[in-house]
């Protein structure tokens, strides 16, 4: 379903459920330090903090900023479920993650703030560029690894109960035996 | 926010009354398609049309008749709309929904070539819906739209569908359909559900602010624009037989089939929604449109009360996903009407006979990408959404590849498989459905 199908109209790579989402803008001179600096406390937000595992955007798989060439550019990088650009005008409107992302763009050229949301998205869309290649190693969406994290966790509980063998010795619990061993 | 000025100034009296409110039910209608040979009768036909279609402030009454009147791009073009006109509609739009088939999941038995003809063709310029209470009246009624290309030799009538909605307003799968309307800004109807800001007019109707403060894309010039909106319309085949049978072949009692039929549409078959009363229809709490409207979803992040993949939780998941971040349910909202064609398949067969039978699904809304096209490819063809990549609608879904349906249940959750297809797409169209006034401004083009 989906996939490469919409292609022509669908920038971004797509693999499986996942999409590509590349950014690159050019930092304003004399930005770099403040740049650095505001990436440096984006780092120290709730989501951002290393191990938070929890950002603002549930749909991403991981998102980095990138500075490059001498810090004269900036790139942001991440990984989407779903077709992106179905998803621009929702971004646009949600208050945290544009506000979390403001901070970043007044550093850079062409991004005339908010509030005007429609300069935004033409900003931010002018910024794109697709992958010339990209591979994923897992299959998903977040929400099915979560899901599959949190079944793993509960199937580790059941191994660690003493009689744990068993019960799982009926045979529709086979398949869970079988990945019981290591 | 400036909304309480814009409340005030939503222009009842130039906007189509179809584009915003539902006909009061029981009624029966007619869809008429019409192709422009000559421009000359094209907007002798508009100036005859533009008498018959009445505004929103002049609607409401049971005994009414309403007339919408809408254009496909090739119908703006056979009018003599000018190219710079055109060129400013949304980029959708100018393609046309057989274009854009592949993205809508309208393939195989529902792709183009399989469509009803003239559906999809660039014959199609202008469709008509007549709407009426009685028979009697809309036959007068369709005569009065029927005169009006009567005696216009380039004008020609090349498709023609009748249709109804049953008082109880239960489509051919047996559910009351059409609930969950969203109320919209300064339309002086109120919400049906509490629950819900009603939605700035702009998401509807052209010329006003959207949801997102700004004015929605609007074509050119504004005389044509504003007060307009977008239409898509869609013949859809309903394979009642099959589902039936399906539902048949998974449960060992009536009740159980209720409830997985239930399961799979959020809703009763009264239309009392499943978030309210999870374990038994309800046809009070169905058919009282102070309550079937008024709940939400965030009470059941599982589903266990109305799945996450059920169709009506699908098509308006309400506050199911707010805390997700990536997605503002507002700015996919939609105006529907949908319709019945065909008469009933008779209750408890389940054999197929052969009949034509199914809805009439029609949008309106301000922006065909991001309402129609995004509830249609994300949230009903697709179920990344809800993380189960492998689902889509079990109801509406294409089902090309082999689709499940989970359903939540303690103490372990039941799943179906196999889904077939059970709405076939017969065609459609997007159009757009002007303002009165522009009406006014396409009869009197002079191109």
């Amino acid at each position: 379903m989906g996939g490469r199908g919409g292609a022509a109209t669908q920038p971004g790579i797509r693999v499986g459920p996942t999409s590509e989402f590349s950014l690159f803008f050019r930092v304003k001179a004399g930005q770099a330090q403040p740049l650095r600096a505001a990436l440096l406390a984006l780092q120290d937000t709730p989501g951002y903090r290393p191990g938070d595992y929890g950002m603002a955007i549930q749909t991403i798989h991981e998102a980095r900023f990138v500075l490059f060439d001498d810090d004269t550019r900036l790139a942001f990088i991440t990984s989407f479920d779903g077709p992106w650009d179905a998803y621009m005008e929702d971004f646009f409107t949600s208050g945290p993650t544009l506000a979390l992302f403001d901070v970043i763009f007044g550093h850079v050229e062409g991004y005339d703030g908010l509030p005007d949301v429609a300069a935004v998205r033409a900003f931010v869309l002018g910024a794109e560029q697709t992958a010339a290649a990209y591979a994923r190693n897992y299959g998903g969406t977040v929400k099915e690894i979560r899901t599959a994290q949190r079944v793993n966790a509960a199937f580790q509980q059941v191994l660690d109960h003493p009689e744990a063998a068993e019960a799982l010795q009926h045979p529709a619990l086979q398949p869970l035996l079988d990945e019981a061993a290591v | 926010m400036e909304g309480g000025m814009e409340n005030a100034s939503l222009e009842l009296d130039d906007i189509q009354a179809g584009a915003l409110f539902e006909r009061p039910s029981p009624y029966v209608g007619t869809y008429l398609l019409l192709r422009i040979a000559d421009r000359a009768d094209g907007r002798e036909l508009v100036r005859r049309l533009h008498r018959l279609a009445i505004p929103a402030s002049g609607a409401g009454s049971a005994d009414d008749t309403s007339i919408t009147v809408a254009f496909t791009y090739r119908g703006l073009e056979a009018l003599g709309v000018p190219q710079t006109s055109l060129d400013s509609f949304a980029p959708e739009f100018k393609q046309g929904m057989a274009a854009r088939a592949e993205i809508l999941g309208d393939t195989g038995e529902s792709g183009p070539d399989h469509w009803e003809k003239p559906l999809g063709t660039a014959e199609v310029h202008v469709a008509v819906a007549v709407l009426s209470s009685d028979e009697a009246t809309l036959q007068a009624v369709a005569e009065r739209a029927r005169d009006a290309h009567a005696e216009l030799p380039g004008v020609d009538l090349i498709w023609r569908q009748d249709c109804y909605q049953l008082a109880t307003g239960r489509t051919s799968f047996g559910f009351k359909d059409g609930i969950g309307q969203p109320a919209v800004e300064g339309s002086g109807r109120p919400p049906s559900n509490p629950r819900e800001r009603p939605l700035r007019a702009g998401e509807i109707i052209l010329g006003y602010p959207d949801e997102t403060g700004e004015l929605p894309p609007m074509p050119t010039p504004p005389e044509l624009g504003r007060n307009g909106t977008y239409v898509v319309f869609r013949k859809l085949h309903t394979k009642v037989a099959a589902y039936r049978s399906y539902l048949r072949d998974r449960a060992t009692t009536r009740a159980e089939r209720d409830l997985l039929a239930a399961k799979m549409v959020g809703r009763w078959q009264s239309g009392a929604p499943l978030a309210v009363s999870p374990d038994a229809d309800d046809p009070e709490l169905g058919s009282d449109p102070r309550r079937n409207n008024d709940f939400l979803y965030a009470d059941d992040p599982s589903g266990f009360k109305c799945p996450v993949g059920a169709h009506a939780r699908r098509a308006n998941p309400r506050d199911a996903l707010d805390g997700e971040g990536s997605v503002d349910v507002r700015l996919h909202r939609m105006v529907r009407r949908g319709t019945s064609y065909g008469p009933m398949l008779p209750d408890g067969v389940t054999e197929d006979d052969g009949v034509d039978r199914g809805i009439i699904f029609v949008f309106a809304g301000a922006h065909l990408k991001r309402q129609f096209e995004f509830v249609k490819t994300q949230w009903l063809n697709d179920g990344i959404f809800i993380g189960a990549p492998l689902e889509s609608d079990p109801l509406v879904g294409p089902h090309h590849d082999s689709t499940r349906f989970t359903i939540a249940r303690r103490p372990i959750r039941r799943r179906l498989q196999d889904l077939p297809p059970f709405v076939i797409t017969r065609g459609g169209e997007y159009c757009f459905a002007p303002g009165l006034s522009a009406l006014r401004w396409l009869a009197d083009l002079d191109t």
